[in-house]
């Protein structure tokens, strides 16, 4: 075979090559534009402020993972706290570090799924430490339906302080959980120490809910201001 | 094979699981007489399952703490020795628990959630969590130092801890949370659900089978016996 006919063949094989590519791309052109129309739709939802439901970028995972870091290192009072049987013990303990940094945290990310998202991690060293605690990841949920019912959005800042507010307060319930199965129903010698300290006293009750209410409230409040300051400076860019 | 092998480490997620369970049961069955004998047995089967380290580092909290919710439920159970413990029971099984979970590395719980396809958001979030708590300990002792620079006063008054720590302590956590997410994305990282290569997987082994095992039936002799 001569070197001119080894060249036409190769030429033919790339033509027919290039034709067979050009197939293809004909056949899926369609599915393509559909494609890329479709991601075109879902930018222009994602950089529309006023849209709630909008696909979390990795730098919002990323803030709400720091975010979610700074709670529990300021939790970590709490695998003590469990074991004081005052009712309430330990939202009072971690509620204000549970409330400033879920507003900060929202007023940077203000999407629908941010709460539950920082609720989920944190329930997974929260497991570690107190188990029925873990219950926080429905508390967010609750929490960001409440605010989805009466703000619609994260757009107003007092929906994220609404939020910030409600997270902690929502965990009251579980103690009961706690202290009937831990406490009072497993042994006597409990029993007295739950009466030392007053655990089931109705207004210990309702004092100590209320405070951890307040709490969280002010926490929240302080979240804002501090996120507002920083969105002043152009820090917090979204 | 993999699996007949003895490890030292063990699997993450049975690490989590058993970790889940002493806590449980420790508090569920703390007032057992034979509750202490079992928390013993379990400290010595964790520190052959690799856990020592995690185990020393607690022992110390374990010891204050312990003690003085003890002395308090003695105290308060009007000198009854069993309460107290049962009270350092609890406080037993939650130390061991914690010692369980914390033997296991940010890097091989979140390869191990990955390989049971957990979503990327989450494993990352997972991952940034239990890495950066150490990085945020340097930073608070950061602004602590800037704030002692500057002769900023006491941390304990309300102003001086809004305005010269709480504030720039969050802008530090902005900055840093920016960057890190640059590198996360510079990396190749998304969060579609394209496919993904996990280099080195985790599997279960022999050794946490026998893991499991060796707890169960340590529970359940505390029950029965």
């Amino acid at each position: 075979m001569t070197v001119d006919t080894e060249v036409k063949t190769a030429a033919a094989d790339i033509a027919a090559l290039i034709e067979n590519t050009r197939e293809l791309q004909q056949a899926v052109a369609s599915e393509q534009a559909a494609y890329e129309e479709k991601l075109k739709r879902r930018e222009a939802r994602d950089a529309d402020e006023s849209k709630m439901f909008r696909r979390f970028k990795i730098k919002d995972i990323v803030f709400l993972a720091v975010i979610t870091a700074c709670m529990l290192v300021t939790s970590a009072i709490m695998p003590l706290l469990i074991h004081v049987p005052v009712f309430g013990i330990i939202q009072l303990g971690l509620g204000l570090q549970f409330s400033v940094f879920p507003v900060i945290g929202l007023m940077k990310v203000r999407k629908a799924g941010s709460m539950t998202i920082m609720g989920i991690f944190t329930a997974f060293f929260l497991v570690m430490m107190f188990p029925p605690m873990a219950l926080i990841a429905v508390c967010a949920v609750v929490v960001e339906l409440v605010v989805f019912a009466i703000f619609r959005s994260y757009k107003s800042d007092w929906a994220c302080v609404l939020a910030g507010t409600l997270y902690m307060p929502l965990t009251v319930p579980l103690l009961y959980l706690y202290y009937n199965v831990n406490y009072t129903v497993t042994g006597s010698e409990n029993e007295a120490v739950s009466m030392f300290l007053g655990a089931t006293e109705p207004w210990v009750i309702a004092l100590m809910t209320l405070a951890v209410v307040a709490l969280c409230f002010a926490g929240s409040v302080i979240g804002m201001v501090v996120s507002r300051e920083l969105k002043k400076a152009g820090v917090l860019k979204k | 094979m993999t699996f007949f092998k003895f490890k030292a480490r063990l699997y993450p997620l049975v690490a989590v699981a058993a970790s889940l369970f002493v806590i449980v049961f420790g508090l569920v069955a703390a007032r057992e007489a034979n509750m202490s004998y079992y928390l013993l047995g379990v400290l010595a089967w964790v520190s052959l399952f690799g856990c020592v380290k995690s185990c020393l580092k607690l022992l110390p909290a374990f010891v204050v703490f312990g003690g003085a919710f003890a002395g308090i439920a003695y105290a308060s159970a009007g000198g009854d020795v069993e309460a107290a413990i049962s009270m350092l029971n609890r406080f037993g099984a939650l130390f061991l628990g914690v010692a369980l979970s914390m033997s296991v590395e940010a890097v091989r719980m979140t390869r191990a959630l990955s390989q049971v396809r957990t979503p990327r958001a989450l494993t990352l979030g997972m991952l940034i969590a239990m890495s950066f708590v150490p990085m945020l300990k340097g930073e608070i002792g950061r602004v602590r130092e800037a704030m002692k620079t500057r002769g900023a006063g006491s941390v304990l008054d309300p102003k001086i801890f809004y305005r010269a720590f709480l504030v720039p302590f969050v802008m530090r956590l902005v900055n840093i949370s920016d960057t890190l997410a640059l590198s996360v994305e510079t990396r190749g990282f998304t969060l579609g659900g394209g496919l993904y290569s996990i280099y080195k997987k985790e599997y279960p082994a022999l050794s946490d089978v026998l893991f499991v095992i060796g707890l169960a039936v340590g529970a359940a002799l505390t029950v029965v016996l």
